[in-house]
């Protein structure tokens, strides 16, 4: 009895499955209700009582070795089919990439810029576009015949003959503002101003009817000249780093006296040059008057520069037509 | 305004060189924006004599001559026919560079030749050859004086030049000049100003045998000085003159005209020079007519001159324009005898509205529209007859006519030395403030411990105010010497404003939504924004730019369709677009200005394919719901969206209303606009008003944690069959009104439609979620709720539930 117990676990050893077909004839051969092992049991009847535990165990060792060998085999056979190489196995195979928003690089440069300020104790303040007369030119010192209030400079909404109506224009700076600011609140105020403004110009590769502007504003007792420079260079030094070189020379507006323009150095692949980036000064008595506040209680600064101007030379862009086209090939590029 | 630097030192002592000067001007205010250099070098070129001209035995047209160079005898062949015996002329001798280039734009080297089998070794140069002159005709002949062998450039005296062009600002009408750059100068190096300008007149008698003088309208004329030459003799300049004036852009005409340019540019007084036989009457009369008037100017161009202009006339008709240009009747000519000097102060604006009106700008009147010193028009004119007599000879009549209606006296303004340094933060000394004020000829008086009385000179009109004279202190000091603070401030910054805090929240969500920020014009041509707006709510300009933009745009959609037809042109195929611009309508009330509605729109836009063909997908368009999907979750994210009443406007337009104001609409770009704006793929458009939006208050992030919560949410479905007007919004509402707070959440799974539904209907399915924050729920909890739904959806818009 054991020796035939020996044979049907050496049969059971040297059964081969390779595929589903061998599988099954394996389990029809040793594990169905017809198969070896159930009729190796019926046996049992025959065997000696003293021997019964010796061959119960003996066959049921033979029986767990033909289910494990099924069960090994069943799942190598379904595991070798999972190898097969799909299609779709292909990890290489490509993906459109995301499609990504971005901000405006004029956003970029402008947010840049804010920030900046921000960090130095500015808040940030706003206004109309369109504008009247008093706050666009009137109030900023700008006199009856100045060439700004000429048409040919300057987009007129409304032009009057009447003293009690006003011209009405887009604004051709952010300046107005400042005059806002200062006639609704009292000072301190310290506040930039970043904005579009309009110029009646042709559009070129270097001049267009519309651009952005940032100005600035600071009104208190004792504003120096020496705090406005300081405020300026640290201004630069943060947007152009710390090493930018720099100068400060007399200029001319309207609104502010002494006024002044800042030139930052820039380099090029052959050599470099003073590029202007701001405007600015002390706010002209005159200003104050128009809005009510006495310069000889409050001194101030004012400064100005265009977003556009910096936002091209940050990205060395050669065309202001190109931030306005607003191809979708130009914007990728400002993602992230 | 073109200076130049060998002219600047005749009024000022100048060691640096000029990168240094340039430098120092741009720091004084008076910016430098290119530098050229003036004059050729003229390396290798002499004054040659000719000693012999025969003919070239080969050629016709050319001659051999013999030419003595002080040391030796060249022979060189040249073409040009009035080359004589005994002539002294300009020699380029091997080597040397010639310097205008051919017609190639190389340079030619004079080499030694052969021409036709005879030597040359050299050339004679004509003026255009030598860029001296527009003479081609022949070769330059020279001063028969010199000597042979000399070197060219010191027998012209044509020296290297630097020449400054300087952005001048418009509040420096004395800087227009050389002398006044050279105040400014002489200022900054603490040196003395040599200026031949400084002595004032005595007392003379008027012209009055010669010449009468009438000015009809002082107010445009305050002042007509003439002085008038005898008996010159009118040619060209001299060479260091026409050298002069050509250094600065001018084309020298005669020595009289080439004389009051000179002047002109020496101390910024425009002058004319007129011939006096061609005067009529001996009269001169300052006015203006009525009428427009035709008038041939100098140039032989004639134009239409506006009413009200100013002429100068003689005793019959107008002679010149005042203050901008001459008139062809009263030029000076080489046949010109006596000369008639004017030297007036035009009032400003009225020389600037001559200018303007003609669209002519001259040297002249440049200056006269910035405003001269009216107290220089004799000294300039006396200056110029003393040179004219030099140059072109003749004879100063004794006497000059000085009609000077109108008087300007030097204005006194208050200093103190404490608000120049409160206003500047500097620590400047009260002489080193007057001894720059001294340099700029602002005499000063002590009126009290570091105050000063000033009196101004009248060739700065620009200074009237202390803070002027701060100005004039501050820019001779250098800004970039006063001292950083001491100390920095500590500043109390202002909170950042709410609407700051909305534009850059509502950035943000619009960016991580996956659009892409765009800035269009904020001014569209009237047909494209017509398509927007009628016409009596739009506001235009009065003077547009091109008719590409002549009016406000009253959306932010006219602005978006244009840049997807520019996309689309370009094949992108993708295209979602964001937009925080201001938008401008009449309206009854204003936002800042009476009449004007000015507010800010946030736009959101999707065109395209919201998938392309992939080996994963299908190409996918999109469609209105990708996009209405975007904004409620960018109104969710203000958290306004709970707040908001949905209209259902129309097919093409969906609206989202709060306190009866539209605060944004979803908008499906219908067909026509399609085909106007040529875009080929389906295209949707949000528009949300943000300044409503702000006003509401939803500037502010008021965030306060809920809790989490604990239990399980139930869901039901439920579908109803209804009439195909019903929409499911109006379905959402009663189901939310119905269900209350324990309704957490309701989607539509399913819609569709069919014969099998009835005739005009449709099937809205709807999961709805329940939760309760306090327990678990069961189908007992929710079913009643269903059921109570069910009926009032029965009841409100016969709607049955299906099974």
């Amino acid at each position: 009895m054991i020796s035939d117990i020996e044979n049907l676990k050496d049969e059971i050893k040297k059964t081969v499955i390779t595929d589903k077909e061998s599988l099954e004839a394996f389990r029809l051969r040793f594990l169905s209700r017809k198969g070896k092992l159930q009729s190796m049991f019926g046996n049992m009847q025959n065997v000696p009582k003293k021997d019964r535990s010796r061959v119960g165990k003996a066959m049921n060792e033979v029986k767990e070795l033909a289910e494990t060998k099924f069960n090994t085999q069943k799942k190598a056979l379904q595991n070798k089919k999972k190898t097969r190489f799909k299609a779709t196995d292909d990890l290489t195979l490509p993906v459109s990439p995301e499609y990504a928003g971005s901000l405006h690089p004029l956003t970029q440069t402008e947010n840049e810029m804010k920030n900046i300020f921000l960090r130095l104790g500015f808040d940030v303040a706003d206004g109309p576009e369109i504008e009247d007369d008093f706050h666009n030119f009137t109030s900023l010192n700008f006199p009856p015949d100045h060439p700004a209030r000429d048409m040919q400079d300057t987009f007129f909404i409304r032009k009057s003959d009447k003293k009690e109506v006003q011209d009405l224009v887009m604004r051709t700076h952010t300046s107005p503002v400042q005059i806002r600011l200062m006639k609704d609140q009292p000072p301190p105020i310290r506040s930039v101003i970043p904005g579009r403004v309009y110029r009646n110009e042709a559009v070129t590769a270097k001049s267009y009817f519309q651009f952005n502007q940032m100005e600035g504003l600071y009104v208190d007792h004792k504003v120096t000249m020496g705090e406005l420079i300081e405020t300026l260079v640290m201004f630069a030094r943060l947007m152009y780093g710390s090493d930018v070189k720099y100068r400060v020379r007399p200029s001319f507006f309207p609104f502010t006296e002494p006024s002044i323009e800042m030139d930052v150095w820039w380099e090029s692949d052959s050599d470099g040059q003073w590029l202007e980036i701001l405007g600015a000064g002390m706010v002209d008595p005159n200003v104050f008057e128009a809005c009510g506040l006495d310069p000889e209680t409050y001194t101030g600064y004012a400064f100005g520069m265009g977003v556009d101007r910096i936002a091209m030379l940050r990205y060395g862009i050669n065309d202001i037509r190109i931030l306005y086209e607003n191809d979708i090939r130009f914007l990728d590029q400002f993602t992230g | 305004m073109k200076i130049s630097f060998n002219w600047l030192k005749n009024y000022v002592d100048i060691n640096l060189d000029s990168r240094e000067i340039a430098n120092k001007l741009t720091l004084l205010g008076l910016e430098v924006e290119q530098t050229e250099s003036f004059g050729a070098d003229l390396e290798g070129f002499i004054v040659g004599e000719v000693l012999n001209v025969i003919e070239h035995p080969f050629a016709d047209k050319l001659h051999l001559c013999k030419v003595s160079t002080g040391e030796k005898e060249l022979q060189i062949v040249c073409g040009a026919d009035n080359v004589a015996r005994g002539q002294k002329v300009p020699v380029a001798t091997v080597g040397s560079t010639i310097p205008k280039p051919m017609d190639d734009g190389s340079s030619l080297v004079v080499k030694k030749i052969k021409l036709r089998g005879e030597d040359s070794e050299g050339m004679i140069c004509s003026e255009m050859e030598l860029e001296i002159g527009q003479d081609h005709s022949g070769i330059m002949v020279l001063d028969p004086e010199l000597q042979a062998g000399t070197d060219l450039s010191e027998a012209l005296k044509l020296v290297k030049d630097t020449i400054f062009d300087i952005g001048l600002t418009p509040n420096r009408p004395d800087a227009s000049c050389h002398i006044g750059v050279a105040r400014d100068l002489a200022a900054v190096l603490q040196t003395d100003l040599n200026n031949p300008y400084k002595n004032t007149p005595g007392e003379t008698e008027p012209l009055d045998e010669w010449i009468d003088i009438e000015i009809r309208d002082p107010k445009q004329c305050h002042r007509y000085v003439a002085k008038i030459v005898k008996n010159v003799t009118v040619e060209e300049s001299p060479p260091w003159l026409k050298n002069q004036l050509r250094s600065i852009g001018l084309r020298p005409i005669n020595n009289v005209v080439d004389v009051t340019n000179y002047v002109l540019h020496e101390i910024g007084q425009p002058l004319h020079a007129f011939d006096y036989e061609k005067l009529n009457d001996e009269k001169i009369v300052v006015q203006s007519y009525k009428e427009t008037r035709s008038f041939t100017t100098l140039d032989d161009i004639e134009r239409n001159v506006p009413a009200g202009t100013l002429f100068i006339c003689d005793g019959k008709e107008p002679i010149a324009i005042a203050g901008v240009m001459g008139g062809l009747n009263s030029e000076v000519t080489r046949a010109t005898q006596h000369v008639l000097i004017e030297s007036a102060y035009f009032d400003p604006s009225s020389i600037r509205k001559t200018s303007k009106h003609l669209g002519l700008q001259t040297d002249s009147s440049y200056r006269f529209e910035r405003g001269i010193d009216p107290n220089l028009a004799r000294r300039a004119a006396e200056r110029a007859a003393e040179l004219i007599v030099e140059i072109a000879g003749g004879e100063v009549l004794n006497g000059c006519t000085d009609n000077h209606p109108v008087k300007s006296l030097p204005q006194k303004v208050g200093f103190r030395l404490k608000k120049l340094n409160n206003l500047l933060g500097t620590k400047i000394k009260i002489d080193q403030a007057r001894k720059i004020l001294d340099r700029l000829e602002i005499e000063t008086r002590a009126s009290g411990t570091d105050e000063l009385q000033c009196t101004i000179p009248t060739f700065r009109p620009d200074l009237t105010r202390e803070v002027d004279l701060i100005e004039e202190i501050g820019r001779i000091y250098d800004y970039n010497n006063i001292p950083s603070p001491e100390s920095t401030p500590f500043y109390s910054p202002a909170p950042i404003s709410d609407w700051e805090i909305l534009k850059n929240r509502i950035r943000s969500i619009a960016s991580r939504l996956k659009y892409k920020e765009i800035s269009s014009n904020s001014l569209l041509s009237e047909r494209e924004e017509g398509y927007f707006s009628s016409e009596d709510e739009q506001i235009r300009t009065l003077n547009p730019v091109s008719q590409e933009a002549t009016t406000l745009r009253t959306s932010l959609l006219g602005g978006f369709l244009k840049i997807l037809q520019f996309n689309l042109n370009r094949n992108a195929k993708q295209l979602r677009f964001f937009e925080i611009g201001n938008v401008y309508r009449k309206s009854d009330k204003g936002t800042w200005i009476d009449g004007i509605e000015e507010h800010t729109k946030l736009l959101l836009g999707i065109c395209g394919f919201r998938s392309t063909e992939n080996w994963l997908d299908k190409a996918q368009y999109f469609t209105v719901f990708d996009l209405k999907s975007d904004l409620e979750s960018l109104l969710d994210q203000t958290s306004i969206l709970d707040q908001l009443e949905i209209e259902f406007h129309s097919r093409e337009e969906l609206r989202y209303i709060q306190n009866d104001q539209v605060l944004a609409r979803l908008i499906k770009i219908p067909d026509h606009l399609n085909e106007v704006f040529d875009i080929k793929l389906p295209a949707f458009a949000a528009e949300i008003d943000l300044t409503l939006l702000n006003k509401a208050g939803f500037g502010k992030i008021e965030k306060t944690y809920k809790e989490v919560p604990r239990f399980p949410t139930f869901e039901y479905d439920a579908a109803y069959i209804v009439d195909e007007k019903v929409t499911a919004g109006r379905l959402s509402e009663i189901i939310h009104q119905t269900a209350g707070e324990i309704l957490h959440n309701l989607e539509v799974f399913d819609v569709f439609e069919g014969e099998n539904l009835g005739k005009n209907k449709k099937s809205i399915a709807f999961r709805l979620t329940f939760l309760d924050p306090n327990k678990t729920l069961t189908i007992n909890d929710v079913e009643p709720i269903v059921q109570k739904v069910t009926k009032a959806l029965e009841q409100m818009v016969g709607a049955i539930l299906r099974s």
